[in-house]
């Protein structure tokens, strides 16, 4: 687990340490399928595995709240 | 149990601390008024909708065994509102209306032509037409001896009931309702994003209540962002337990004589009447409250100009009633007792049972605290003009000794302008908590026990095709409404305990007329 957290902050690290790209060339990264988070009707799906899985969270998303019953 | 207040404490605390310095911080930030582009420039509506089906053999409701046919129907309206340059309200309506074959079996009681057991006793001797199943509370008749009396070929209505089908029981069809309002500032730069949540769900057997706030910060020239994001969950389970638990919790000892059960034969492993069956092992519980606190950071960095990522990492604390309260559970050690057909006992568990329902001798139980810790992260590369490729890995860690991994790569491929057609693939596994154990396996000896399927040992894939029109120039519109872009994504789902679904949701964005 520690050794896991580790790896992680090691690449948080490497993320910080690298160029800028300027605002006038991220036009790829300012493609609709560039973003970092789902498409609005995905949450519907979400919705499912969070009630058929025993995981969930860590994807920007809701984390809580429901019962997860049907 | 102190380590788990301690972290209630530091997370409500930081949560204050937080929400008080971004509002001053965000005071000072918009103190000079220079000109700046509208974080949202229009109002933007999404309809949303899904249609989900599933079907499996592991209902927990029934131990472990029989049908988890489910369907379900959701609408959704989000509208996000520019208040105005820099603050944006999203408020978002949904409405689910699902049957669940599952939850039927609540209450899986039925006459031969599928008549709940209820009506067949509005009426009898010693039963009022308040009785049993209505939950009305109070005995129905007097002492051991009073009432419909002992069981006699001349007054035995013998209903049947299946794990293997549907019942007509309340819970077959339900609705979810749900309701939540965001609110997001944006400092005049841009570089910090402040924001409160305020959400309301009610189901059948649920309401949830959830509040939070949020902050995000940008850095190094928006090529880094940092995020952090609490809520809080206050949710309330109502008291719904399997129709033999609730008679024996409402009666007592004397159940079989009296109210839902009045005449009725109950049968042991034999497939002889008894009159021996007591769920003494049920507990119902006192506190149905469940609350769940948590707490996100995300951070996001650009790495090229075709390369970003993002890692979440979440920490969950759950307290309460965290078991599901008509989870049926089945002891080796107990004797087992049925309702319905002598000749289907022998094969119980087999899809070929068409009317024998096993009773219960208790509820799911598990521990009232639940600490969790996702980490995720997810990269997406745009390969060239026609290629993207998303990528997601997660691993799931929490104190009930479940370890998940999960993946998922999409691959959006533009085919032209307007199109975009995506196959996905999702891939995850988990293995069992430790409270888990199939049908029959629990002993009435151990203090937690669960044969929930979705807390066992499996691995699921999904394939999915998503289709998605962008109207670049917003040309279609209804009203003063131009549509911005429709998404439609099929999926289906394999889990290798048996269960499979099919979803199918629909989104679609219009974005309102120019200021």
């Amino acid at each position: 687990m520690k050794k896991k957290i580790f790896t992680l902050m090691l690449v948080m690290i490497l993320f910080s340490s690298c160029v800028a790209v300027k605002e006038y060339k991220k036009i790829y990264l300012n493609d609709p399928d560039m973003k970092l988070s789902a498409h609005q009707n995905e949450r519907f799906e979400s919705n499912f595995q969070v009630y058929r899985e025993g995981a969930s969270g860590a994807n920007g998303g809701k984390t809580g709240g429901g019962c997860g019953c049907n | 149990m102190q380590l788990k207040s301690g972290i209630k404490r530091t997370f409500l605390s930081l949560l204050c601390i937080f929400s008080m310095f971004m509002s001053v911080t965000a005071q000072i930030s918009d103190s000079t008024k220079v000109y700046k582009k509208r974080v949202l420039e229009n109002t933007e509506v999404d309809f949303l909708m899904s249609l989900y089906k599933q079907d499996g053999v592991h209902s927990p409701v029934n131990g472990g065994i029989g049908t988890e046919k489910l369907s379900d129907q959701t609408g959704a309206i989000v509208i996000s509102i520019p208040l105005n340059a820099d603050d944006v309200l999203t408020v978002d309506a949904g409405i689910s209306a699902y049957t669940s074959a599952s939850s039927s079996n609540i209450n899986p009681f039925m006459n031969s032509t599928a008549i709940p057991l209820k009506s067949l006793y509005t009426g009898i001797k010693g039963l009022n037409a308040s009785g049993a199943s209505s939950g009305s509370g109070g005995s129905t008749g007097g002492g051991s001896t009073g009432g419909g009396g002992p069981v006699t070929p001349q007054n035995a209505i013998n209903p049947v009931g299946t794990p293997w089908l549907a019942s007509t029981g309340a819970s077959h069809a339900e609705k979810l309702k749900s309701l939540s309002a965001d609110y997001n500032h944006s400092s005049g730069d841009r570089n910090l994003i402040w924001g409160s949540n305020i959400s309301l769900s009610s189901e059948f057997t649920y309401t949830s209540f959830g509040f939070g706030g949020n902050v995000t910060k940008l850095y190094n020239e928006k090529n880094t962002e940092i995020g952090l994001k609490g809520s809080v969950f206050l949710d309330k389970w109502k008291s719904i337990y399997p129709t033999e638990l609730k008679e024996y919790l409402r009666i007592g000892p004397d159940f079989q004589y009296f109210g839902y059960f009045y005449g009725v034969t109950i049968l042991d492993q034999g497939g002889n009447a008894s009159l021996t069956y007591l769920p003494d092992g049920f507990k119902p519980w006192s506190n149905t409250g469940r609350d769940s606190y948590s707490m996100s950071f995300y951070v996001s960095q650009i790495l090229s100009k075709r390369f970003q990522a993002a890692l979440f990492f979440d920490f969950v604390l759950q307290q309460g009633m965290l078991s599901t309260p008509y989870h049926r559970i089945y002891f080796a050690d107990k004797p087992n007792y049925y309702i319905g057909t002598a000749s289907d006992i022998v094969h119980y568990t087999s899809p070929s049972n068409s009317g024998v329902y096993q009773l219960a001798d208790a509820i799911e139980t598990l521990p009232k605290s639940r600490f969790k810790i996702p980490l995720g992260i997810r990269m997406n590369y745009y390969i060239n003009e026609m290629f993207v490729l998303r990528s997601y890995y997660r691993y799931y860690y929490d104190d009930w000794g479940l370890k998940a991994h999960t993946v998922n790569l999409d691959l959006p491929v533009k085919l032209s302008q307007a199109f975009t057609f995506t196959p996905s693939f999702r891939f995850y596994s988990q293995n069992q908590v430790n409270y888990f154990g199939p049908y029959e396996t629990h002993l009435s000896t151990e203090n937690y026990f669960t044969s929930d399927y979705d807390l066992s040992k499996f691995s699921s894939t999904q394939y999915s095709l998503a289709l998605s029109y962008t109207d670049i120039f917003t040309k279609f519109k209804i009203k003063t409404l131009g549509l911005k872009n429709i998404n439609l994504k099929y999926s289906h789902y394999d889990r290798t305990d048996g269960l499979n679904a099919n979803i199918l949701t629909l989104g679609i964005k219009f974005v309102g007329g120019e200021k």
